[in-house]
């Protein structure tokens, strides 16, 4: 009985710091692989609760594919060096995103490199859980 | 004029003692007014230097009573099973919906503190919560206050810790999917552990599903200097679809 209390203390402990991070789980991406966008910005989302790069993607037989990258909170974001004017449309960026795991043109963005060169991590909680790969997309 | 003069200063020195009768009747509360954040919490915001004792210990699971603790234990594996196979299940949260009581109390984003006559006000920035304390005044019965997501709460100074009772929570706002009913009753107490770290301990008794109390307690840390952003649920693209899952809105056009 105490080894299951022991159990459920450990459950609980777990349960009780994960969902207090974020707005929702990070359940629905893929924390095996990550993709490397680079592309060009449609638009910068400087919005709660998450942010959004809206980008087009060259892809390798010349077409483009559109891809929504989910950030984090921009409270988040801000609070460790963001700012809504860092990123504008026409920019070209890479940006390194852990895809959606139902295969749509969607990834949580992990880390971004600026139009000029700055790269600039996403607070995104327990960010180590994603494995990189970095895949080219 | 000149006739005036003593009259005048006696009145002066009946202001000045009486004012200082006043202040002396007046017990010196702590000043908790300013910005706090749940210590150890590292994500998404700026180094605090962190101090003060210890953490305290993580909460005990709750002590919730048959058929209830069964009920929570499988609804904690589901969310296990369902987190495991890509496919969350949608909490309140996805929909933009704010914590409420206890929850809002873990403070993951920044919590501001204001001390005002009569009232100590708390808002959290995640979703701009926001709870009234109503200081030294009687609490009202449970079936009259209408249940909410912060409730109606009542708090005195009893020396150096801040004690305030709140009732009227309603059912579906759940701390830790943890269930309770409309006789919940959320009992804290929040004191100065080191110069700027505040312990709040929260008791939760609940006669219908508790076996006995439910006690823990969190840690704030002072954000010196730190202005509580604002924080607006303007473009929420996820959703439950009709399975309670939790989906989101893809939209290529944008």
């Amino acid at each position: 009985m105490a080894r299951r209390t022991g159990l459920w203390s450990i459950a609980l402990a777990i349960l009780m710091v994960a969902p207090a991070f974020a707005h929702h789980s990070f359940a629905v991406y893929d924390h095996t692989r990550t993709l490397t966008l680079r592309g060009t910005v449609t638009r910068f989302q400087w919005t709660n609760p998450h942010g959004f790069i809206e980008m087009d993607v060259q892809q390798s037989d010349g077409s483009v594919k559109h891809y929504s990258v989910e950030l984090t909170s921009i409270n988040m974001m801000q609070r460790v060096g963001w700012r809504s004017n860092m990123i504008k449309a026409g920019d070209k960026v890479q940006v390194v995103v852990a895809p959606l795991l139902s295969g749509e043109p969607v990834g949580l963005g992990l880390e971004v490199v600026l139009a000029d060169g700055k790269t600039m991590a996403l607070p995104v909680p327990a960010i180590g859980s994603f494995k990189r790969t970095d895949t080219q997309e | 004029m000149r006739a005036l003069r003593p009259l005048l200063a006696f009145t002066g020195a009946l202001l000045v003692v009486t004012s200082h009768a006043t202040i002396a009747q007046t017990p010196a509360v702590p000043d908790i007014t300013g910005s706090w954040l749940r210590q150890g919490f590292t994500v998404g915001v700026r180094p605090t230097g962190q101090q003060g004792p210890a953490p305290p210990p993580a909460a005990p699971p709750p002590p919730l009573k048959q058929p209830y603790l069964k009920e929570w234990q499988d609804r904690i594996q589901k969310i296990r099973e369902a987190d495991a196979k890509g496919q969350p299940i949608a909490t309140n949260a996805v929909a933009c919906l704010p914590e409420g009581m206890p929850g809002m109390m873990t403070a993951t984003f920044p919590m501001e503190i204001l001390q005002s006559r009569g009232q100590i006000t708390i808002i959290e920035e995640a979703y701009t919560q926001v709870r009234r304390i109503l200081m030294d005044r009687p609490q009202q019965a449970i079936d009259d206050i209408e249940p909410g997501f912060y409730g109606h709460s009542v708090g005195r100074w009893e020396g150096d810790t801040l004690v305030v009772d709140t009732i009227g929570i309603k059912e579906n706002v759940r701390y830790q999917n943890v269930p309770h009913s409309r006789e919940m009753r959320i009992a804290e107490r929040m004191r100065f552990v080191a110069p700027d770290v505040l312990w709040n301990e929260i008791t939760i008794t609940d006669p219908t599903v508790f076996e006995t109390p439910w006690t823990f307690t969190f840690a704030y840390q002072r954000m010196k200097d730190y202005t509580l952003l604002e924080y607006i649920c303007e473009d929420n693209r996820e959703f439950a679809d009709d399975q309670g899952r939790q989906k989101i809105r893809v939209d290529p056009a944008r």
